[in-house]
């Protein structure tokens, strides 16, 4: 029975938007840059991943949720009676764990990947996906973690007139540390310069003596981390609970493909764009939500397939 | 046209023969599969409490002696996995272990897939919590019942709480002008929002609607949703949103001052308050999806001390007062309890499957929120309590206030109307 | 062709599937209907795969097109509810499907081609989902039991159904799916893509026009998943959003694995083990998911080939040893 009245509704909608709610825009605005935030924290990691090993970790959103439980856990456990520096410190005990795990993944599984082909890779990780989701339900079990300790203490905050949690704004500000940390990283230290290269160009940089195995390691295990880091950032706004991870992979995935592979400008601007698309889609065209991001998605790829600043 | 197909294999006739089986009642237990959500996000606030709910009242049962002399084995497993998963193990529990009876299924999703199986497959499927009114509707009014003859749903449908919430908000809130609503994107959040709009334009048909939102089930980050929502400016919220998704929600939204300008009105939203805590904002209107609610007494003296009891009873086994699941769980076994006696009342052994739905239907019993009436059409069928939360200092959780009952009939379509024109229908 | 000893091996288990109805029960007998339709599932997604060397993490879309025709007619046209209608429905939806995507991403390969394929059935996902009132969004739709070629089965119940005359009729599609892939592979265009998987330069050099032959195989491969979504409906009984999601496709990438992509028979091992393997673990333990994914790690590692070409290259080492055994 298809609605008859939904598409009165919109327009009703849409006309109410841009007559009465210009006000609502600080709000909708602080909504995409939050959501944009997240996003662009998971496919940095993911993008880090496929740049400078050319795989793509389909067990990312596996690594987003241990972080989300290891951080719950934490925060819940360590309880209200210590220093409120604490329990922010706590959220970085899900960048630390799957940091942990993305280096065991990397040193058990992902190297027997170099001298295949890429089926093999993306099964792989596949496989990996698989077993991390059961084994963060054999540790944490199947229960919902609420660890929102964080988000009350820090309260609110009168934005132009609203009401807006000063959590998310930490979120911004964590994640703007974290973007301008890569950025400095990958231009401007040795090791990051090394990261590139062998992103741009594997042979040569091996020709060059580069340690291909070691940076390797170390670029997953940091895409790793930004993944932990993002999901340990959204437990105290929302339960950790199994299969959180799986939103979160297509989401990122989406960014690096309307971004660009490899691109951090292009997870950046996609980041946005998703973000943007998504805060007012859902005040405009309610119904919308994920087929807008997916069809956007799907023409970038068919006009320009290496995304938009992709190589 | 056409004739029907023969058929080969080893399939045979099994189980048509209708009141003939005079077997002696066995002594091997009886196994009873409960399904509800284990893991996720549905657990904490329905699937362990029903869970839990099947577990006391079975062992109760078996401490009388069973059921007419027979144990019950009762076998809980997961609903969690997906539609896909329910129907292969429902179909497993049937053909392959052979269950007595299926009970079980909280997401409307899993029910309109399963119940199905049981006259597809043979076997006894009881609904415990599920609402979607479509589950037993035909397509137009007036409908065949029983639209399955193995199939039953323990409780009333999702009707009575959006009715209620309809009859409630015109009742105390007679000067509202504009509502919006936030639902899960599937069959019961649509369901939800249909009836209680198709109700709400009946009973105050001025009022205007302003928004509605369609998150998917799980969805994290209600923020966009929460502003959309705060920019349409409604007076009042409908939302049938549960589990991890309600306490989300709210926390964003109280971090977002939202309710300093909106009330909600929560078509299923009786565990929250008890799961949220002293956070959780007063001035929300709360349906209990029936009456089924800690403090809340029905008018007769066996049903109020059944509720005595039952409160009691989870209390001292659990720590925590019953919610509706667990009124929900207690009707489904005892439903089938109840059935199977008065079936072997009338066929003097243990009753086959057929035997047993035909004594559940039309079948009324105690229960600890009041009698329970099963009708042809295989629905249940109560009254529903919706009342505000209020904070008291005598529990570390708001409880409800000016609570209103509704009767069934004023929210409850008689049999073989559906609830939409019923809705329409009224003066 | 047909003198070959290998026609008689499979004459025989040909005759031996016929019987399979008086030997399983009724619940097993269902787990192998599963099996052989996505065996046609695997025949054709390995077409892509083994032959062409392209690897699609979005072939589910195409399983969806063919499950959803039949549940949309199924739900919009009743009158016109059997099987005859529904299976060449399924075909030509999964047909446009595949030309549209596999237009957009034969264009790529590696790991563009695999990413491309996933956003696409993805995209697909996204739209049965939320288009709730056509296609019942994540709740599904039912599958009520076709007419098939004049006889009705209304009143009859899904497993006699299932057991009955449905049972000869999936087999006899599965046998014509074998036979009709089986022609494709050992044509002259089969062999040209076993030269474009190989070396695609030199494969354009002597002429084949690559880029086409890939989109062929692209909506070849596609119709026979599409078909083997239609099959697979009336055995589940129900359909959902699910069906298009990137992690079935990984689960039909995984079976193709299993039985081995370098044979053709490999696909349909892989299907029935996969699909009993699943059922299996999901049956036995909460945590199936560790199970499946452990399994198909340690297939990645050690068994490359799948189980088929284990088996093959097995039987390879033995046929050596007899052979060095006589020289004379």
């Amino acid at each position: 029975m298809f609605s008859a009245l939904a598409p009165a509704r919109t327009w009703v909608g849409a006309r109410v938007f841009f007559e009465e709610e210009l006000e609502m825009w600080v709000v909708y605005t602080l909504n995409a840059l939050y959501f944009a935030a997240l996003l662009f924290l998971t496919s940095l990691g993911l993008n880090i991943i496929l740049g400078v090993m050319g795989i793509l970790n389909l067990a990312h959103g596996s690594l987003y949720a241990i972080g989300a439980f290891m951080a719950a856990w934490t925060i819940i456990a360590i309880g209200m009676n210590v220093p409120t520096f604490f329990l922010f410190i706590s959220l970085l005990s899900g960048f630390v764990l799957a940091g942990i795990v993305g280096f065991l993944m990397e040193k058990s599984l992902i190297r027997f990947m170099y001298k295949r082909t890429l089926e093999y890779q993306l099964l792989l990780t596949f496989g990996a996906l698989l077993l991390l989701e059961d084994i963060i339900k054999m540790i944490w079990g199947g229960q919902a973690y609420y660890a929102s300790a964080p988000f009350d203490l820090l309260g609110k905050v009168d934005i132009l007139g609203h009401i807006y949690p000063i959590y998310f704004l930490f979120v911004m500000f964590i994640t703007c540390l974290a973007g301008l940390f890569i950025w400095f990283f990958m231009g401007r230290t040795k090791l990051g310069i090394m990261l590139r290269a062998i992103s741009l160009d594997r042979e040569m940089a091996t020709g060059l003596g580069l340690d291909i195995g070691r940076l390797s390691t170390f670029a997953f295990v940091l895409g790793s981390g930004l993944a932990g880091l993002a999901g340990a950032l959204v437990v105290p706004t929302t339960p950790a609970l199994l299969g959180i991870g799986m939103e979160p992979l297509i989401l990122a995935f989406i960014v690096v493909v309307v971004g660009g592979l490899g691109s951090l400008k292009g997870a950046l601007v996609g980041s946005l764009l998703v973000g943007f698309t998504r805060s007012f889609g859902i005040a405009i065209f309610p119904e919308i939500e994920l087929p807008l991001l997916f069809l956007i998605a799907g023409i970038i790829l068919v006009v320009k397939p290496e995304g938009l600043f992709g190589r | 046209m056409g004739a029907t197909a023969m058929t080969a294999g080893t399939f045979g006739t099994a189980s048509k023969a209708i009141g003939q089986a005079k077997k002696p009642i066995p002594t091997t237990p009886v196994k009873i599969a409960a399904v509800s959500f284990l893991t996720g996000a549905a657990a904490a606030p329905f699937g362990i409490p029903g869970d839990n709910t099947y577990k006391m009242c079975a062992d109760v049962i078996n401490k009388e002696g069973g059921i007419l002399g027979r144990k019950i084995d009762l076998q809980s497993k997961d609903e969690a996995g997906g539609v896909d998963a329910q129907v292969k193990l429902c179909r497993k529990l049937i053909l392959e272990d052979k269950v007595d009876v299926v009970l079980g299924y909280i997401s409307s999703a899993s029910c309109l897939a399963v119940l199905p199986l049981s006259d597809e497959l043979g076997g006894l499927i009881v609904a415990y919590d599920c609402g979607t009114h479509e589950l037993m509707e035909g397509a137009k009014s007036p409908y065949e019942v029983p639209k399955f003859k193995l199939g039953f749903r323990s409780k009333a449908h999702l009707g009575i709480d959006n009715i209620g919430l309809a009859l409630y908000i015109k009742k105390y809130y007679p000067k509202t002008k504009k509502v919006a609503g936030i639902n899960p994107d599937y069959a019961w959040g649509r369901d939800s929002w249909l009836i209680f709009e198709v109700a709400m334009k009946k009973l105050m048909p001025q009022v205007e609607v302003v928004k509605t939102l369609w998150p998917p089930l799980g969805n994290t980050d209600y923020t966009a949703h929460i502003s959309a929502l705060m920019g349409a400016g409604p007076d009042i919220v409908h939302s049938s949103l549960w589990g991890g998704d309600a306490v989300t929600f709210s926390k964003q939204a109280i971090g977002m001052g939202f309710f300093k300008k909106i009330r909600m009105a929560y078509s299923r939203g009786e565990p929250y308050p008890q799961e949220v805590g002293k956070d959780y904002p007063e001035g929300q209107i709360i349906c209990c999806a029936g009456t089924h609610y800690f403090l809340f007494s029905p008018k007769d003296k066996a049903s109020a001390d059944l509720q005595k009891w039952f409160v009691g009873e989870y209390h001292k086994r659990y720590g925590k007062y019953p919610t509706y699941p667990c009124y929900h769980a207690y009707q489904a076994i005892y439903a089938y309890k109840y059935a199977v006696e008065k079936a072997t009342k009338a066929v003097g052994g243990w009753p086959t499957i057929d035997e047993i739905a035909k004594a559940m239907t039309g079948l009324t019993f105690p229960t600890p929120s009041g009698p329970l009436t099963i009708r042809e059409d295989h629905n249940g069928i109560e009254d529903c309590l919706v009342g505000i939360t209020k904070l008291t200092p005598k529990y570390p959780f708001p409880i409800l206030d000016k609570m209103e009952v509704f009767s069934a009939a004023k929210v409850n379509p008689p049999v073989g109307t559906k609830t939409v024109d019923w809705i329409n229908s009224w003066k | 062709m047909f003198k070959k000893p290998r026609w008689i091996v499979y004459l025989l288990i040909l005759i031996g599937l016929l019987f399979i109805p008086r030997l399983l029960s009724i619940y097993h007998l269902m787990l192998f209907e599963y099996g052989l339709t996505f065996a046609i599932v695997g025949l054709g997604f390995n077409l892509l795969l083994g032959y062409t060397g392209l690897l699609s993490f979005g072939h589910g879309a195409y399983f969806a097109a063919g499950a959803y025709s039949v549940a949309m007619i199924g739900k919009y046209f009743p009158h016109a509810y059997s099987i005859e209608i529904l299976i060449p429905a399924a075909l030509f939806f999964s047909l446009v499907l595949s030309v549209i995507f596999g237009f957009v991403c034969v264009r790529h390969t590696k790991i563009f081609f695999s990413i491309l394929t996933l956003s696409l059935s993805m995209l697909l996902f996204a739209l049965l989902f939320k288009l709730y009132h056509i296609t019942g969004g994540s709740d599904g739709l039912r599958v009520p039991l076709p007419a098939l070629f004049g006889m009705s089965f209304k009143g009859i119940r899904r497993p006699e159904f299932l057991s009955g005359t449905y049972y000869y009729f999936l087999l006899g599609m599965f046998s014509v799916s074998f036979l009709v892939m089986k022609g494709i592979v050992s044509s002259p265009f089969g062999k040209a893509l076993q030269a474009i998987r190989d070396n695609e330069i030199r494969a354009e050099l002597i002429g084949i026009r690559v880029r086409r032959y890939r989109l062929y195989a692209f909506i070849i491969s596609g119709m026979f998943v599409g078909l083997g979504g239609a099959l697979w409906t009336f055995v589940n009984g129900h359909v959902t959003a699910d069906l298009s999601h990137w992690v079935f496709s990984g689960e039909i990438v995984y079976m193709t694995l299993l039985g081995g992509f370098g044979i053709l028979e490999g696909p349909i091992i892989g299907a029935i083990l996969f699909t009993y393997l699943k059922l299996y673990a999901m049956g036995n333990t909460q945590y199936w998911m560790f199970v499946i994914g452990a399994t198909l790690i340690v297939l990645v590692l050690l068994l490359p080939n799948g189980v088929a070409g284990a088996i093959a290259s097995l039987l390879a080492k033995i046929k050596r040893k007899t052979v060095k055994g006589t020289t004379c």
